[in-house]
Parts: structure tokens; C-alpha cells; sequence
């Protein structure tokens, strides 16, 4: 009997395959009962396995390395000894694990890939079982690797999720759809095969200065080794080693996430996806990337984040939130708007990321779910008109609210928890990232804050901007030059509210109650963020840091709460 | 005289498998033209009968070498040890599948013939594994390239088939002359032809430095980089896979690979027991030198050209030329290894060895690029075959089962998880990185963008597929035979087992380098 971690992951490729082999001809409304039945099915798997993995005993910080994951699988996958069998020498793994980030991020997904289906109910009318099947095939990708703690098992399921977009994208997409597809592997591609290249420098430097390391390639031995090397050597590696490491393992990350001046892929591959791969690229994809910096290059090479990492990606971060902002100001398409938002808004996490303090880790942890959650459900929202007016453009719509009240709540409320408003969950994560980098980096920090808060100020106007030429003043709708002839136009009905109701009252409950989630990841952020309080401790100013970084949690606690 | 008569009976229970594979390949010819009329007919399945036959044979000759001795033994000009017995497991294996391939690709007339030539074809490559003598080895050598120019030319006798065997012929005899006038310097330099012998001389003699070696070096590495279709000896290629048939295509790109990587391993890499050679046989030294650029010349040359390609066979021989590159990096990444082991210190024991890589990566891609063929076979329309990326339009609505298997070999071939092809390839990065050298892991950075070029052709070919509509939907999909389908399902097997079970190629490939 498999377990529970197992089926999750899995199951959603199973029925897909099953749904190609067994009825490959399977009309359009088998097809999405069965992805829908399976969604719904993985997301209570998701829901149980994290319902087993709260009920662990939590373990001590101390005890462990950087990476802790419970509820561990571990299979030997490709033996590299040269010796033979007789003694065991660097092993592959397919190591399964969770702790609790990817437990977050995995109910992250689940819910998104619920959503996805339902708004993909009529618009994908043609090759369905291929749809949904692409669609499956995808969360299995995704829930995967958040679940692996291999090196490369990681690395597989961060590439394979390519498979199944590029053809979400390029056969069921908007006029360009080839040429964004192509550019959207290719791109993304060639950054991880730079990580790739990183990864493995990296394991081969860990292997050799440790001899009797026979699996170098464990995501929590390889930090837990670092670790072990930091403390006998006052360095893990020396400082140029960190540094090409550094830039070559983020390279793939960074086009992932994307951050200036490499997310030229992702506006085009926002706006041609379907909206359901749309939601998972933006929901989900973005943040294989986010998360990559958080599993592999924080804990691992701390010297080279703070060093480095801080100012590097802190420019990269607040030009990205300044630029992306500006951008999605001056955007007619409203699909291409919030695909620059993103840019904006996963800035912010970045810098909560490497603002390397406790806030800041877990402020950027929040704002990845936050971002799921209200970008997801923003591109629900653009599909749903979209299916209604077949335009997005501003200039085109106008006065919707009159039409469709439903509809205009739905998006003036996830507009506003996108901006940030307080009470609603993108005010947290934003109030964390930015206040963690406030205090980090020496100065430098409070201009990379400062910066972002400007961001937050231009995510109100574009956002705003929007409630108020499409959804407020005049009514406006395209005449039928599209060619298609409408419908009579309806507001939302009970399909649409159910799929963006889970996104919507998330966002409230984490807006108000963000505790249980912060309960969630803390004991993992802090495992990560004691490397860079004991880093700092022991350089030049121990006292403050160490007053800061005994108590984290009670300083978050009065912080977060709203 | 007795002694002697022990020699070859051990020598024969050794070539065992080899001698099963002639035996047939006597039959066929000796029997195929009594089935023939004189005008060329010829009772209708007989090449299905023939294609059993070959079947059969390779059957028994696998049987055989599963049960061969697994001891290292040299008897007079050969040698078994375990890379042998790996290169003929491969060989066999693959040998069946593409019997499987050329199942209907010739006409009754000719077909025993054919399926004769394929035999003999396998049987040099596994001679050309076992060979311990440049003599053997040369006439190994030639037993795989006379044959294939009648496997060129028999099943199809049209202008392009013609043009592609005449190309091949004269560029193969060519290449074949100048190995031989390497082998004679070789000679001349050591004084012996017994390959152990010349590797010991070199032991014996530290620091060899004889122009007649540089020499032989070259032109060695000239004839067989023909084989391994290395830039700049690649020109027949493209030419050669768009004029011959599919199968002669498919055996095209995979056997000769074997044939040089092998030949090569065999000349440059000592066996075991005579390691002091390796520091001290300074060709080898200018041999991964020049290997080394022609590795990354290959690389780029048929990546780029691969890209221009409208014709999916020239795509695809494109894609063996870069292929060979890919893993001609194991085997120089290997070849520095063996070097610095013996002469410095033991490297670390740890890492991959490159040439254990090469040889993973070896199985793998006969796994994929047969496939791909397979499918290109399966895919035909009646008598019309798929010639350019356009006839591949819109598979996947007339042929959605077909369009999937073949984009999973194209994902392969292009390094995507979780297919084989991402294992063999991670393997050859890790072992150039890991080996430490800078010149290796040059080449680990130079495969890394050459795996991200290549990618964008076989994205292309699965674009057309999959995202284009079909050019002519009138056509009615003709019937698939089944032979082709089963070598496609054993190479899709492979493709995706050796992903999850990789111990399988793995275990035995271990023992190869110790």
C-alpha cells in the first residue's frame, strides 16, 4: 500500500493516463468530470496528508540541519559506485518528503488545480481529454516538486512541468500560441540546465570535501553538510566557489520567477495561455522558482546570499516591482496586465526572501500563497469575461458592474486583496517582506523597502485603474465585431462562483487569521533563517542579533496580526 | 598442433554467439537464391520467413552469450572481458529490433539477402568488441561497413537510394584505407600487432615519443570519427538518411556508433592489467586533445545544422552527428580520467566514470533514435514514407497514439525528464564535472548549451505534430504492422524504464572500468 504522499502525487497523472488509454475518444463532458472527480479527490489526499503532518510531534531546530522534511520516502535510484554493489558509493534517490512550506504550497496547488478545471468547463471545447489531461499530468508536476527532497528528483518534476504547459500553451492557446510556447520552454530551458550544471558543482564540492557522504545528492544531507562544513571551516566553501555557485544554480530560478531583465517569457506566455494554464503558470509555476531559491540556495550557500544574493537580487527585485508596475500601468490587454502585476508582485517575495531574516523568510512565504490565491483567482476572473465579451481590452469594456454585479465583486474584492488592503492576505505578506528587508542588508535594505512600498502604491493605481474604466462609469461592451455571436450575457453562475469562492475566502481568512499558516512554516523558516542569525552573530554584531533571533516568534506575532 | 586445436575449440565455445550469426548469414545466402525465380519472383511472405529466421538466430545468439563465461580471457587475437559481453548484449538487442524495422522495408526477392547483411553487420560489432589484435580488429571493421552497403542499396534500388549507397561506399572505403595506414604506422612504431602488445610496449618504453605515433593517432581517429559521423567527417550523413531506406537509416544511426566509440575504447583504453600504459602512451594524450575539439565541433556543427532542417531525416541524422558528440564527452572525460588515475593519483572513486557514462548513454539512445524510426516506419502513409517535417503535420489527430510515443522520443533525445535521455545525459555532466579538470568541464558547459540548442528542432518536430492541423485529412491512416509496433513498444519501454530502473544497464557497466 502506497502511502498517502505517494497517491497525492500521483494520482492526478494516473487518471490522466487512464483517461488517454481507456477512452481516448472521451467526449468533452466525460473528460472534465473525470479531471474534475480527480482534483477534487487529490485536494482531500493533499488535505489528509496535511492533516498527518500537523498531527507529527514538531522536532526540535537544534537537532537537525536546515532542512528538516517528515513523513519521509526514500528509494535508492541509480547506484554511481564504481565498485559495484559491495560498496555503496553516490546514490540517486527518489527521496519523497514534506515539511511545512511544501505543505502549503501543495494545498496551494490542489485548490488552484480545482479552480482551473471548473474555469476551463466551456471554454475548452476542442480535444478536451488532451486538455484535462495536460492539466493532471501538470499538477502531478507541481505537487511533486514540492514533495522532493533529491536534488534531482527536484530537477526532474521542475522540468517535466515544461512538458504539459508547453502543450497547455501552444495547442489550446490565443493566436501566438507556437511561438510563445517555443520561447516559454526554450527560455526556461536553457536557465535550468545553467542550474543543473550549478546543482551538480555543487554536489561534487560537498563530495569531496566529505568522503563518507554517500548521498550527496539528499536535499537535507547535502545543507546539513554545508552546515557541518561551516562550522569546522568558518566557511562552507570559499568565497568565489559561493559566488559562481550562487549564479549559476539561480540563473534557472531566476527566469523562473522571472525577475528583471528575464521576464521577457512570461507576458507572452500569460497572454496566450487558456486561462486554466494561465492560473497554474502564474498560481503555481512561478513559484518553482521562488521556492528554488528558498529550498536550495538560502540554506545552502549563505554567504553568497547575503553577500551577493542581498543587493543583487534586492535590485533585481524593486526595478522589477517599479518596472513590472509601470508596465501593467500602460496595458490595454487586461490579461497582459496582470501578467506584468506578477512581476511586481513576485518581486515582493524576493525581497522577502532575501531580506535573510525571519520576517522577511516568512513574509515572502506568505506573499507565494498569497500571490497563488489572488493572481490565480484575477486570471479566472479575465477568463470569465473574456468567455463573455471575447475582448479584454480597457479601451473596449466598460460599466460591467451595471451587467454583471457578481462578477465585479468577485474582482474588486481579489483587486483589492492583491493591492494589499489591510484584512485581506496580500497586506500580510507584503507588510513581512517589506519590513524584514527594512532591517537587512545595511542600509541597503531600506532602499530596496523603500522601492517596494512605491510598488505598492502603483499596484493600487493599475489595479484601481482597471475597477474603474471596465467595471465602473458608462456601461461600454464590444459589438459583435469578433466575429462570435454572443450569448446572452449572464452573470456568474454556480460553476464560476464555486471556483473562485475557495480563492476569495482564502484570501479573507489568511487576511485575518494569517497565525495557523505562519504556525504552519515557521519551524522551517526559522530553521533557515538561524544560519544567517548565527552568520551575523558571529561577525560584527552579536548582541543585537542574538536578542533578535531567540524570540522570532513572539516578534512575529505582534506583527502579523493586521 | 594439439595445443593449437585446444586454442580454437575454446576460442570457438568464446565466438560462440558470432559464430551462430555467420552460420545464418552462410544459410541465407546459400539458400535465398533457390527461393528466387530467375525472373525475381518470389513466393509472397518470404520475407517474413526470413525475417523469423533472423529472429531465430539472433534468439539462439543471445541465448549464447547470456551463457557465456563471464571470466576475462585474451585467446590469440581476442579478448572477452566485460565490455564485450556488454557490446554484444547490445548489439543483439538492438540487432532485433531492427530486424523488426526492416520487416516489410524489402522486397520478397531481396529480403534474404538483406536480413542476411544485418546479421553480418551484428556480428562485426561484436567482433569489433571482442577484437584484441589491429588485424581482427580491421577485419571486423570491414565485416560491418561491405555489408552495409548492400543493406544501403538492396531494399530500394531508386536514384536517391543509389546516390546514398555510392556516397557511403566511397567515403567508407576511404575512411577504411586511412584506419588501415593508421594501423600500419602503429605497427611500425611498436612492432606487433596484438593490441595487449602494443599497450605494452608503450607501458615498457615510458614516455613514448615517436612521430609515427602522433601519426597513427590521427589517422586512427580520422577513419573512425567516419564511423561516429564526428564533424568533419559527417558529410554523408544527412545525404545518406534521406535517400536510404528507413530501417538502413535506423541500423545508420546507431550501429556504426557502436562501432567507433567501441574500436576507439579498444585502441586507446589498455585492458585490464596493463594501466601503466595509459601514462605513458603519449598518443593518448594528443588522441583526447584532438578528440576533445572534434567533440565540440560535432556538438555545435550538428546541433546548428540540425536546426535548419525541414526533412525529418535529415533532422534526425543531424541529431546522431550531435549525438555522437554528446557522447564523445564520456569517452574523452574518461580517457583524461584513466590518464590522471595512473599517473597521479587515484582520482575520487566516487564521481561517474565517463566512460561507464558513454556506454549508459549508448544503450539509451539506441533505445531512442530506434524508436524514433519505428515511428517514422509506423507512420507511413500506404507506400508513401514520411520524408519532411511536414508529413508529420497534424499526427496527433490521425495518429494520436503514434504522435505520443514519438514525442516521447524526441523528449528523450532532447534530455527531458522522465525519459532515459535526461538520465544518460545527466551522467555525462556529472562525469565531466565531477572529474574536476578544466578541459572537462568545458566540455560539461558546451553539452549544457548544445542540449538547450538541440532541444528547439525536436520542440519544432512535436510543435508540428501536435499544434498544427492535419495538411490532408481526406487520407484514410493505413494499417500499422505489427512488428514495427512491437520494436517501438520495446524501445518506448526502454526509453522509459531505464528512467526509473536505470540498475538494469547500470549494474553491468560497473563492472566494465574498475
Amino acid at each position: 500500500m502506497p502511502s498517502l504522499l505517494v497517491i497525492m502525487i500521483f494520482l492526478p497523472a494516473l487518471a490522466a493516463i487512464a483517461m488517454l488509454l481507456l477512452d481516448p475518444s472521451a467526449t468533452a463532458t466525460r473528460a472534465r468530470w473525470v479531471a474534475l472527480l480527480a482534483t477534487i479527490v487529490t485536494f482531500f489526499a493533499s488535505w489528509a496528508v496535511a492533516a498527518q503532518y500537523m498531527s507529527l510531534p514538531r522536532v526540535a531546530i537544534a537537532n537537525h540541519g536546515p532542512i528538516h522534511p517528515q513523513m519521509v520516502l526514500r528509494h535508492t535510484w541509480l547506484d554511481l559506485s564504481q565498485a559495484g554493489p559491495a560498496a555503496p558509493g553516490v546514490k540517486f534517490e527518489f527521496y519523497l518528503g514534506l515539511d511545512g512550506i511544501s505543505v502549503a504550497l501543495v494545498l496551494l496547488t490542489t485548490i488552484l488545480s480545482i479552480s482551473s478545471v471548473l474555469v476551463s468547463w466551456t471554454a475548452i471545447k476542442d480535444r478536451a481529454a488532451e486538455f484535462y489531461a495536460c492539466l493532471l499530468i501538470l499538477e502531478t508536476g507541481l505537487i511533486g516538486v514540492f514533495c522532493a527532497f533529491d536534488l534531482l528528483l527536484f530537477y526532474v518534476f521542475f522540468e517535466f512541468t515544461l512538458i504539459p504547459l508547453f502543450f497547455l500553451v501552444g495547442i489550446w492557446g490565443g493566436p501566438l500560441r507556437r511561438y510563445a510556447a517555443g520561447k516559454f520552454f526554450v527560455y526556461t530551458l536553457a536557465g535550468s540546465l545553467v542550474t543543473l550544471l550549478g546543482l551538480i558543482s555543487l554536489v561534487v564540492h560537498v563530495a569531496q570535501a566529505n568522503p563518507t557522504l554517500t548521498t550527496p545528492f539528499s536535499i537535507p544531507d547535502l545543507a546539513k553538510a554545508l552546515q557541518d562544513m561551516r562550522l569546522v571551516h568558518e566557511q562552507s566553501l570559499s568565497m568565489t566557489t559561493q559566488t559562481t555557485l550562487f549564479l549559476m544554480i539561480a540563473a534557472g530560478f531566476m527566469i523562473k520567477v522571472p525577475l528583471i531583465p528575464f521576464h521577457t517569457w512570461l507576458p507572452l506566455a500569460h497572454v496566450e495561455a487558456p486561462t486554466a494554464g494561465s492560473v497554474l503558470l502564474a498560481g503555481v509555476l512561478l513559484k518553482l522558482g521562488t521556492y528554488g531559491f528558498l529550498r536550495l540556495l538560502l540554506p545552502m550557500l549563505p554567504e553568497a546570499c547575503s553577500t551577493i544574493g542581498l543587493p543583487l537580487i534586492g535590485w533585481m527585485a524593486s526595478i522589477g516591482i517599479i518596472y513590472g508596475s509601470f508596465c501593467a500601468l500602460s496595458q490595454n490587454d487586461i490579461k497582459k496586465l496582470v501578467a506584468y502585476s506578477s512581476v511586481a508582485h513576485l518581486g515582493f517575495c524576493m525581497l522577502g526572501l532575501f531580506a535573510l531574516n525571519i520576517e522577511g523568510i516568512t513574509g515572502g512565504v506568505l506573499q507565494m500563497i498569497n500571490h497563488g490565491l489572488s493572481t490565480g483567482a484575477l486570471f479566472c476572473i479575465v477568463g470569465m469575461f473574456y468567455e463573455r465579451y471575447h475582448t479584454r481590452k480597457l479601451d473596449e469594456l466598460g460599466g460591467l458592474a451595471t451587467k454583471l454585479p457578481l462578477l465585479a465583486v468577485a474582482m474588486v474584492f481579489t483587486s483589492f486583496a492583491s493591492i494589499g488592503l489591510p484584512g485581506l492576505n496580500g497586506f500580510v505578506g507584503e507588510f513581512l517582506c517589506l519590513a524584514g528587508m527594512f532591517r537587512a542588508g545595511d542600509g541597503l535594505g531600506v532602499v530596496f523597502a523603500a522601492l517596494g512600498a512605491m510598488g505598492v502604491v502603483l499596484g493600487a493605481w493599475y489595479l484601481l485603474g482597471v475597477l474603474q474604466y471596465a467595471f465602473f462609469g458608462p456601461f461600454k461592451a464590444p459589438a459583435d465585431d469578433h466575429g462570435h455571436s454572443h450569448e446572452p450575457i449572464t452573470d456568474l453562475n454556480t460553476r464560476e462562483v464555486v471556483a473562485l469562492a475557495p480563492l476569495l475566502g482564502l484570501c479573507l481568512f489568511i487576511g485575518l487569521f494569517p497565525q495557523p499558516l505562519i504556525d504552519l512554516i515557521r519551524p522551517d523558516v526559522e530553521r533557515v533563517a538561524t544560519i544567517y542569525g548565527d552568520l551575523r552573530s558571529t561577525r560584527d554584531e552579536p548582541k543585537f542579533a542574538a536578542s533578535e533571533m531567540t524570540r522570532p516568534s513572539e516578534a512575529l506575532d505582534t506583527e502579523a496580526r493586521p | 598442433m594439439k595445443e593449437t586445436i585446444q586454442i580454437l575449440n575454446g576460442t570457438f565455445s568464446h565466438l560462440a554467439p558470432e559464430a551462430v550469426l555467420l552460420a545464418s548469414v552462410c544459410v541465407i545466402f546459400f539458400a535465398a537464391p533457390f527461393l528466387v525465380s530467375e525472373k525475381g519472383d518470389a513466393p509472397a511472405g518470404l520475407r517474413h520467413r526470413w525475417g523469423w529466421f533472423s529472429l531465430l538466430a539472433l534468439l539462439i545468439a543471445g541465448l549464447m552469450w547470456w551463457q557465456s563465461p563471464l571470466e576475462i580471457k585474451s585467446i590469440g587475437p581476442f579478448v572477452f572481458d566485460e565490455l564485450t559481453w556488454y557490446i554484444r548484449g547490445l548489439s543483439i538487442s538492438f540487432g532485433a529490433i531492427l530486424v523488426l524495422l526492416h520487416w516489410n522495408q524489402a522486397d520478397d526477392a531481396r529480403s534474404g539477402e538483406t536480413h542476411a547483411c544485418l546479421l553480418a553487420i551484428l556480428a562485426g560489432v561484436n567482433l569489433i568488441a571482442a577484437a584484441n589484435d589491429l588485424v581482427g580488429l580491421f577485419v571486423a571493421l570491414e565485416l560491418v561497413s561491405i555489408p552495409t552497403y548492400l543493406f544501403l542499396l538492396l531494399p530500394r534500388r531508386d536514384a536517391p537510394a543509389q546516390e546514398a549507397t555510392l556516397k557511403y561506399f566511397l567515403l567508407s572505403i576511404f575512411s577504411s584505407a586511412i584506419v588501415l595506414f593508421g594501423m600500419s604506422y602503429l605497427y611500425g612504431a611498436t612492432g606487433t600487432t596484438n593490441l595487449a602488445g602494443i599497450h605494452a610496449a608503450f607501458g615498457a618504453a615510458h614516455g613514448l615519443q615517436n612521430p609515427l605515433v602522433t601519426v597513427a593517432t590521427v589517422l586512427l581517429i580520422a577513419g573512425l570519427g567516419f564511423r561516429l559521423t564526428a564533424v568533419p567527417f559527417h558529410f554523408y550523413a544527412p545525404d545518406v538518411f534521406q535517400g536510404a531506406p528507413t530501417s538502413a537509416a535506423a541500423m545508420l544511426s546507431f550501429v556504426p556508433k557502436i562501432v567507433g566509440l567501441v574500436a576507439l575504447l579498444r585502441l586507446l583504453v589498455p585492458s585490464a592489467g596493463a594501466e601503466s600504459a595509459m601514462a605513458s602512451w603519449s598518443t593518448t594524450s594528443a588522441a583526447t586533445f584532438l578528440l576533445w575539439w572534434l567533440a565540440v565541433i560535432t556538438m555545435f556543427v550538428g546541433n546548428l545544422l540540425a536546426l535548419m532542417q525541414t526533412d525529418i531525416r535529415r533532422l534526425l541524422a543531424y541529431s546522431s552527428v550531435s549525438h555522437a558528440g554528446y557522447m564523445m564527452v564520456g569517452l574523452i572525460v574518461g580517457l583524461e580520467h584513466e590518464i590522471q588515475k595512473t599517473g597521479l593519483t587515484q582520482a575520487a572513486p566516487k564521481s561517474v566514470s565517463g566512460i561507464g557514462a558513454m556506454l549508459f548513454y549508448l544503450a539509451v539512445y539506441g533505445a531512442m533514435t530506434l524508436g524514433a524510426f519505428a515511428i517514422l516506419i509506423a507512420a507511413s502513409k500506404g507506400n508513401r514514407r514520411i520524408q519532411t517535417l511536414d508529413d508529420l503535420t497534424g499526427l496527433s489527430k490521425t495518429k494520436p497514439g503514434l504522435a505520443l510515443v514519438l514525442s516521447i522520443f524526441l523528449f528523450s533525445l532532447a534530455g527531458l525528464p522522465p525519459t532515459a535521455g535526461f538520465l544518460g545525459k545527466l551522467n555525462l555532466f556529472f562525469a565531466a564535472w565531477a572529474q574536476g579538470y578544466p578541459s572537462s568541464r568545458l566540455l560539461a558547459v558546451v553539452l549544457a548549451i548544445n542540449a538547450a540548442l538541440g532541444s528547439w528542432y525536436y520542440l519544432k518536430a512535436i510543435g508540428v505534430m501536435f499544434l498544427r492541423d492535419p495538411i490532408d485529412r481526406s487520407e484514410q491512416p493505413s494499417a500499422v504492422e505489427t512488428p514495427t509496433l512491437v520494436a517501438a513498444g520495446i524501445c518506448l519501454a526502454g526509453t522509459l524504464g531505464l528512467f526509473f530502473l536505470p540498475g538494469w544497464v547500470w549494474l553491468p557497466i560497473q563492472n566494465i572500468m574498475p
